[in-house]
């Protein structure tokens, strides 16, 4: 998902993107105010996308993603919303005043969670991530697993598209009605399924090949560059995150 | 229904031409070979003839329809394609049901599916194997699926993409059954493949593309023995069609029945 | 003492019914190229995973016999450390990349990365091998975005690169150009002049006959015949087994018929056909 771009947010050790990225999070659920999340998302997100030039990328995946989220947080809630101040009924909804509030707060969370990561993903390179964790002492087949994951959905991308081809071309109709596009499921989404099962073993052997699990010590061909500033900043974000943790418990006890 | 792709140009990104101005005529019921070196721009050609990609400038024509005004499924009923890789199609529980998947998609009769899938499992020589889940097959079967699939459909078009790789001398000789017959029933095949005897014996027409533009055109007699324009798509000549050449022989040989004939005719 | 010693090798998949080698003996020379060849099924992928360790360390099932490299059994040794002696590039190019790589160029530094590789020296080391596979101009490329053919040649130099005593290459041919595939038997001709072992499944007999020194034809699981080039490819045996064989063999040997191919034995290379047909 990763997207280069020549920028400071970019060339920040992945480890302090983590931290930020924990951290956001972490405030995002811990501090009260129903609208903490959307300020958050406002006031730092936003701007540290722009900062990091993939402001737009990051406004349309967003959408993209919360969208299914919206619809049916909002449908459910204006179908089952029990007692309150009713804003119109249509049919069998009958959306209240209350219920749509608690839609939105609760959206904002789930687009807090999708824009957090997203800035993560965007502006950091996978394999410098992986080298930043294990030079912060995390075994590398756990750095790899994080690492790979972080990749399974422009990987389930690709190769969607292909197999999305090669249906088209035997005449499956993918445009249409829901109806077409649900009947289109099977054919797209078994061979992805069964594809990556064979892959996941095919992999396995391909990095065992190349020593994954030898027990030499690793050296890595990029440099991550780091700075004192950057550590500094990183032992005051965990100070602050412990901080946020203590608090959000402490208000809700 | 002949095939007419008039001055097609093709760029996956700004900075990633593919191809670079194709122009070519393919009439119906020809067999044609698409050769070139890795990166050439075959698959990327290939493509634009079923919709699946578009052209960025120029157009290309199945019969009198447009590619860029048909959706990929409605050219489906004209044009198909075995793709390279078959593990990106495969998804029934049966080889029969796999096979059958195409011709229903086209709406056909059950009768004339039934029919159309007893043949196409017959020519790749799947009969026996029709209820078999295609993942338990070996990757040589699961492409005879794949192949298959595609030939029940009974399109007038049929395109190949390398079928012949990693295969060995058996399933080769099966997929040119495959081709002589569908030559036999007036259909056109297009094949890309970088097995170069095998193209000599089995196409009347080969196409060399190099850099995304049509380097050679023509019989396999007239391209194949042109070694050095060959090289620079990184293609050999025929092995045979080189032998010839390297003990004398006046014309240019590319088969083997060829090759002993000269040869007798050599020695009188 | 042979480089590569294998004794009574049977072994039979997890899933599988029957045993898909059986009763593998064979011995390998430090420095030779071995090319395997038989039918798709006959088990030329089994048997390079079992020079691998991957067989059984990895795919477990029933193994018995021996595969001993420079003295070692691949049984009692861990797979982990096996592969540091023992590169594989198995059939199948699309799934061969790490998947943690964002370029060609690093992609190729995983393996070294993994064995502790200084950084200077990786960079020259995957820069000559890039140089030597021909793809220096892929170094900035996704490895994702390339051409069948072109990915092919990343497995490799990611193998080639990590310098294994004995090179295990299972089709590494199968979707490249016709040149580009000679030139690629011509390096690993090269390196094995220099003294690398290689072992390599391949269906392409022309190049196997030029390059090769040794052939080992499978037939269901068994070594139905083994030797030299020009032995194998032109045996009867071959011929009546299936085996696919190249133009000058197969011409030579129906020329023969009609005499018009004058000598006992029959042609494998272009040279050798040109030598026998020519005109005296
Ligand atoms: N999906 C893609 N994205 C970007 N570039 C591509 C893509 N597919 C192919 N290419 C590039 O386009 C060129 C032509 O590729 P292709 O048509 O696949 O060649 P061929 O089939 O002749 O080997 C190559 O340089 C290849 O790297
Ligand atoms: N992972 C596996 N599990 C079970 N059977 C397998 C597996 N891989 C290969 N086989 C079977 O073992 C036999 C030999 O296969 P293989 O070594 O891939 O042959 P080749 O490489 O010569 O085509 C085949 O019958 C194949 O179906
Ligand atoms: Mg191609
Ligand atoms: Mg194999």
């Amino acid at each position: 998902m990763y997207i280069a771009r020549a920028s400071g947010l970019h060339q920040l050790h992945p480890l302090t993107k983590v931290l930020l990225t924990f951290c956001l999070l972490i405030a995002g659920l811990a501090l009260p105010g129903n609208w903490t999340s959307y300020l958050i998302i406002l006031l730092v997100i936003f701007p540290l996308s722009v900062w990091g030039k993939v402001f737009p990328n990051l406004l349309r995946i967003t959408w993209l993603v919360s969208l299914p989220f919206a619809i049916s947080v909002i449908l459910i809630q204006s179908l089952f919303w029990g007692t309150g101040t009713p804003l119109f009924e249509f049919w069998i909804f009958a959306p209240k005043l209350e219920g749509a509030r608690y839609a939105v707060i609760s959206l904002g969370k789930i687009i807090l969670v999708m824009s957090d990561f997203l800035l993560f993903s965007l502006t950091t390179r996978p394999d410098a991530l992986m080298i930043a964790l294990k030079q912060a002492g995390m075994p590398s087949s756990i750095a790899y697993i994080i690492v790979t994951t972080l990749q399974i959905v422009p990987s389930f991308q690709r190769k969607g598209a292909t197999i999305l081809d090669a249906q088209r071309s035997r005449g499956l109709e993918t445009e249409g009605n829901l109806f077409v596009r649900a009947k289109a499921l099977v054919p797209i989404v078994l061979p992805l399924v069964l594809g990556s099962l064979m892959e996941v073993e095919e992999r396995a052997i391909a990095i065992e090949a190349r020593a994954f699990n030898s027990r030499q010590t690793e050296t890595s061909l990029i440099e991550i560059p780091d700075t004192q500033l950057q550590k500094n900043f990183r032992t005051v974000i965990l100070i602050v995150m412990f901080l946020l943790i203590i608090f959000g418990i402490l208000w809700r006890l | 229904m002949n095939i007419t792709i008039s001055d097609l140009h093709f760029s996956y990104a700004p900075n990633v031409k593919a191809l670079n101005g194709i122009s070519l005529t393919i009439n119906a019921g020809e067999q044609v070979a698409i050769i070139g070196q890795n990166g050439a721009g075959k698959t990327t050609l290939v493509r634009h003839l079923n919709g699946l990609l578009k052209p960025t400038s120029g157009s290309v024509s199945i019969g009198d329809w447009d590619t860029t005004k048909h959706s990929v499924a409605k050219l489906a009923s004209k044009v198909g394609y075995v793709f390279q890789n078959p593990d990106e199609q495969l998804f029934s529980k049966d080889v029969l049901t796999e096979v059958e998947f195409g011709p229903k998609n086209l709406g056909y009769k059950k009768n004339k599916i039934d029919q159309l899938v007893k043949r196409a499992l017959e020519l790749t020589e799947l009969t026996g194997k029709q209820e078999t889940n295609p993942y338990d097959l070996s990757p040589t079967w699961r492409k005879m699926v794949a192949l298959a699939s595609i030939l029940a459909m009974d399109t007038p078009i049929v395109i190949f993409d390398e079928p012949t790789t990693g295969q060995d001398f058996t399933n080769i000789t099966r997929i040119a059954n495959v081709i002589a017959e569908l030559k036999k029933t007036g259909k056109t095949v297009i094949t890309i493949t970088h097995d170069i005897d095998f193209c000599a014996e089995n196409f009347e027409r080969v196409i060399a593309l190099s850099k995304g533009q049509v380097l050679l055109d023509g019989s396999p007699r007239e391209i194949l023995g042109q070694e050095e324009i060959l090289a620079q798509t990184y293609v050999d000549p025929p092995q045979l069609t080189r032998l010839g050449k390297k003990i004398g022989l006046q014309e240019t040989v590319i088969t083997p029945q060829e090759f002993l004939k000269a040869l007798a005719q050599r020695a009188g | 003492m042979a480089f590569i010693n294998i004794q009574n090798l049977t072994y039979q998949y997890p899933t599988a019914k029957a045993p898909v080698l059986q009763n593998i003996n064979l011995q390998i020379n430090e420095g030779e190229f071995v090319a395997v060849i038989g039918a798709n099924g006959a088990g030329k992928s089994t048997l390079c995973y079992a020079l691998a360790g991957f067989v059984p360390h990895f795919f477990k099932g029933e193994f018995s016999g021996v595969v001993e490299v420079n003295g070692i059994q691949s049984s009692q040794a861990a797979l982990a450390e096996w592969v540091l002696n023992v590169g594989l590039a198995f059939q199948n190019p699309f799934n061969q990349i790490s998947g943690a790589k964002y370029t060609v160029f690093e992609e190729i530094a995983f393996g070294l990365e993994n064995i502790g590789v200084e950084r200077e020296q990786m960079k020259s080391r995957i820069e000559a091998a890039m140089k030597l596979t021909g793809i220096a101009e892929l170094a900035d490329r996704s490895p994702y975005s390339l051409s069948g053919g072109q990915q092919q040649r990343v497995a490799l130099t990611s193998i080639l690169v990590m310098q294994p005593k004995l090179l295990v290459l299972d089709e590494p041919t199968s979707q490249m150009d016709p040149i580009g595939t000679r030139e690629i038997f011509a390096v690993i001709r090269d390196l094995s002049n220099s003294g690398m072992t290689v072992v390599m499944a391949e269906h392409k007999m022309e190049w196997i006959a030029n390059f090769a020194d040794r052939v080992i034809a499978l037939k269901d699981g068994q070594i139905l015949l083994e030797g030299k080039p020009n032995e194998v490819l032109t045996s009867d045996v071959l011929a009546e087994n299936g085996f696919g064989i190249s133009r000058y063999t197969s011409t030579a040997r129906e020329a023969q018929k009609r005499n018009l191919w004058k000598k006992d034995s029959l042609p494998v290379t272009l040279e050798e056909a040109v030598e026998g047909f020519r005109r005296k």
